[in-house]
């Protein structure tokens, strides 16, 4: 087992505040749902482990808080993510204009090395509420922005309900694995030459 | 019961440190001391303070704060008193413990069970028996972070720690919900600053992740705001933060030890990290903020494990100086001889070496080794079992030599303890070293050299039990005709002369230290380990920017009588028996400093220092 080697996977949850990202993360990660709403307070971290193709990863998720006077921690938050997942709430049409804003931020915070290509997901949550009556972006809206930026995956979701969530987690962690195995390929070789720079006595006098 | 010198006064500056107990010791009197000193006419006349303030509240204390305690002392000339503050000598911005709390607490949220300094672990560092007074009056605090109070089993047991200690990391299965992975007394961690593992001293790297994330955004959001964060004080807990450009380093320690020691330790770390990868990885991580270097790193846990190890048995931690094999010095002439005329065939520096001491070492023209270096060097070769095997070649870093590229090292064992290496530049030196090596090995077995090493660790170095005592001492009344013979010594049978246990003397030129071997009482792991977190202390008292010129210190608790003294030469270490009378201590220390001038020529390697070119 040891001999194995194994991959952690970064990833980042945006969204307006409200649209469900903790409760997503807590249907994910502890099948648990709470009608309650908590606001997140900065971030919250968890971990779980997967099983994909018989490897196994870890997913580490940085749950962040939607409020806006949160948004400046974000070259922090964001640096070094794997993957970045965008949630809206399908019953609120700001949350789902937002993700414009949610997006480009991310990529400017983030500054991917291949901003083109960087591996998002797109999370519609909330199915499940008035039996789907008060839904106010449509699938097909979605998934037209979806296409727009480079065919992004789309999952509809429902964390009261658990419907989709574990799926929508494992294109995640997919897509996620996939951005990494190709940063894989050039773990740079840190052997280098000794330069013969001998002057460089650093006294030893403390 | 001991009416100890223990109290909380933070001594301003200089040498005005007041005797808060003044009766219980009549001698406590800075002129008295500075004439005891000068009576003996050491070449240094030195200003002597009375530092009989103390600031160990031994570990035993269940108060929350202890802590607190501790940073009125060692940061006295900050005037930082407060609990769960932001200090360090090197803090950009104080924070204050309130405020930091609520700057922390809007922007992360730590989930209760990831709050690093959790309040659950108070319950159990606690107290250690009451004492039984007199001179066995010897708590061994803090002694076990390696394990559970509860299922402490290398305790005691073990009196010779380096051969008890298994290499190796341990439980594995923990991670930061496990209750005994929170009640360990010391953690580190080193982390990417995108929050992702490297390396933790107990628990898995991947089960910790979020705990990881958790101090990444610590770290970042500090740092966003322009300003860095050094130390976190949570009620027992310091929380130690080294930032060195994309690797964070923490520390978590509720094991009483001092800021700057912990701070050293996180240093050498990341030293060790260098060591093995060199600084090149800040390369990877420009171009890939993404990168992930625990699989660089394969196969090295054992050399962490093993530093942070030598973190509580190894002086050299926090002295900064290296310790020689104590050798005829016909034995350490010929090794050196011929060491040197290997480095003249190209070789940049070459070492013998037996376990972590030297034998002798010689380096090229005006490249010199620094002591940490030669710590992290041997801690790796002596921590990874394959170098034993064979005849090895591998690239190796000098953090303080150039931490950006890699040197060559070959790696050869005499035998179980004894080992050559050679360092170079050239990456096709193998064959040259290899020659090198058996022209060493012939000097070896020629002057018996291997042989006097293997007696030398069959002797042992130094033992305060073995001290000539001065003629001058034997004539005072009432303390016998010998030291070590006298009944009336109150602390005969224990250790040394007059109550002396243990002492250390470190050479400012040579940057080499020489401690005497542990005698009783100082017998066990646990107590050694108490020593030593003592002498840190007094360490980072004398070595503290700011707190004046300290020359000498001395100050008694319920455990020891700990004598200091720092001349441009050299600094002495002593512990004594708390009961020691303090004018024979004073004396004492002069007899060792006269006592290891004597036998300098076998306990120091003398001529490697930079000065000698």
């Amino acid at each position: 087992m040891p001999s194995r080697r194994r991959t952690l996977l970064k990833v980042i949850i945006l969204g307006d505040s409200g649209v469900g990202k903790t409760s997503l993360m807590n249907q994910y990660v502890n099948k648990k749902f709470s009608n309650q709403y908590k606001a997140t307070i900065g971030a919250d971290f968890l971990t779980k482990e997967v099983q994909f193709e018989d490897r196994l990863f870890t997913l580490q998720i940085w749950d962040t808080a939607g409020q806006e006077r949160f948004q400046s921690l974000g070259v922090a938050f964001y640096r070094g993510a794997d993957c970045c997942v965008l949630v809206y709430d399908v019953n609120s049409m700001k949350s789902f204009d937002n993700l414009n804003n949610w997006r480009e931020e991310f990529l400017i915070q983030a500054s991917p090395s291949d901003p083109e290509n960087f591996p998002f997901v797109l999370i519609g949550n909330k199915v499940d509420v008035d039996g789907g009556n008060s839904r106010v972006v449509s699938e097909k809206k979605a998934k037209a922005w979806c296409a727009s930026k480079g065919n992004i995956p789309y999952f509809e979701t429902s964390a009261k309900e658990g419907t989709n969530v574990e799926e929508a987690f494992q294109c995640i962690a997919k897509n996620a694995l996939k951005s990494g195995e190709e940063e894989e390929l050039y773990l740079p070789d840190t052997i280098d030459v000794g330069t013969s720079n001998q002057q460089r006595s650093t006294g030893c006098e403390c | 019961m001991m009416t100890s010198d223990l109290s909380s006064s933070p001594s301003s500056s200089g040498t005005e440190f007041a005797d808060p107990n003044p009766s219980t010791d009549p001698e406590t009197n800075s002129e008295r001391v500075q004439s005891q000193l000068e009576s003996m006419n050491l070449s240094e006349p030195s200003e002597v303070s009375d530092g009989s303030h103390t600031d160990y509240s031994g570990g035993d204390d269940d108060d929350e704060n202890a802590g607190a305690v501790e940073v009125a002392l060692s940061n006295g000339n900050e005037g930082g008193v407060s609990n769960g503050c932001v200090a360090g000598t090197s803090v950009e911005e104080e924070i204050e413990g309130g405020e930091a709390s609520s700057r922390a607490e809007y922007p992360v949220e730590m989930e209760a069970g990831e709050e690093p300094p959790s309040p659950t672990s108070s319950g159990y560092d606690g107290e250690r028996g009451s004492s039984g007074g007199a001179t066995s009056t010897y708590k061994a605090d803090d002694a076990s972070e390696d394990e559970i109070r509860e299922a402490n089993v290398d305790g005691d047991t073990a009196s010779q720690h380096e051969a008890a200690w298994l290499p190796g990391k341990r439980h594995v299965d923990e991670d930061d919900a496990s209750i005994s992975w929170r009640k360990r007394k010391k953690h580190f961690f080193i982390l990417s600053n995108s929050g992702k593992p490297i390396y933790s001293r107990y628990g898995d790297e991947h089960k910790l992740a979020g705990f990881s994330a958790t101090l990444q955004a610590i770290i970042s959001f500090v740092e966003n705001g322009g300003d860095r964060v050094n130390l976190v004080k949570a009620g027992k807990h310091q929380v130690v933060f080294l930032v060195k450009g994309p690797i964070y380093l923490v520390c978590i320690s509720c094991t009483d030890e001092t800021y700057e020691y912990l701070r050293g330790q996180l240093d050498l770390l990341y030293g060790q990290m260098i060591l093995i990868l060199t600084k090149s990885i800040d390369r990877c991580f420009e171009k890939n903020a993404k990168f992930d270097m625990t699989p660089l790193l394969g196969g090295t846990e054992a050399v962490f494990s093993s530093l942070v190890h030598s973190f509580s048995w190894n002086p050299a931690t926090f002295l900064h100086a290296y310790t020689c094999l104590p050798l005829p010095f016909g034995s350490r002439q010929a090794t050196g001889t011929v060491l040197q005329d290997v480095c003249a065939s190209g070789v940049l520096f070459a070492l013998v070496m037996c376990r972590h001491k030297v034998v002798s070492l010689a380096g090229a023209q005006k490249a010199s080794l620094h002591p940490d270096d030669l710590l992290l060097l041997s801690n790796f070769v002596m921590s990874s079992e394959s170098f034993r095997t064979s005849e090895s070649f591998s690239p190796i870093c000098l953090p303080r030599y150039n931490p950006q590229a890699f040197l060559h090292a070959y790696v050869h064992f005499f035998d179980d303890d004894t080992y050559v290496m050679l360092l170079t530049t050239r990456s096709d030196a193998f064959y040259h070293l290899k020659d090198c090596r058996i022209r060493i090995e012939a000097v070896l077995l020629k002057s018996n050299v291997l042989s006097s090493i293997q007696r030398s660790i069959a002797e042992g170095g130094m033992r305060v039990e073995d001290l000539p005592i001065d003629r001058l001492l034997r004539q005072k009344p009432n303390q016998g005709q010998a030291g070590h013979e006298s009944p009336r010594d109150v602390s005969v049978g224990t250790g040394g002369p007059f109550g002396l246990w243990h002492f250390m003397y470190r050479s400012i030129y040579l940057d080499q230290y020489i401690s005497s071997e542990f005698s009783p009482p100082v017998t066990s792991h646990r107590q050694q380990k108490s020593l030593y977190r003592a002498y840190q202390k007094l360490y980072a008292s004398m070595h503290e920017n700011g707190l004046g010129p300290h020359k000498t210190q001395y100050r008694r608790d319920e455990n020891y009588t700990l004598l200091c003294w720092v001349t441009p030469d050299f600094e002495l270490y002593a512990a004594f028996d708390p009961l020691a009378d303090k004018a024979m201590a004073i004396k004492i220390c002069n007899q060792v400093c006269q006592r290891v001038k004597d036998v300098e020529n076998e306990v120091f390697l003398q001529g490697a220092s930079p000065f000698s070119w």
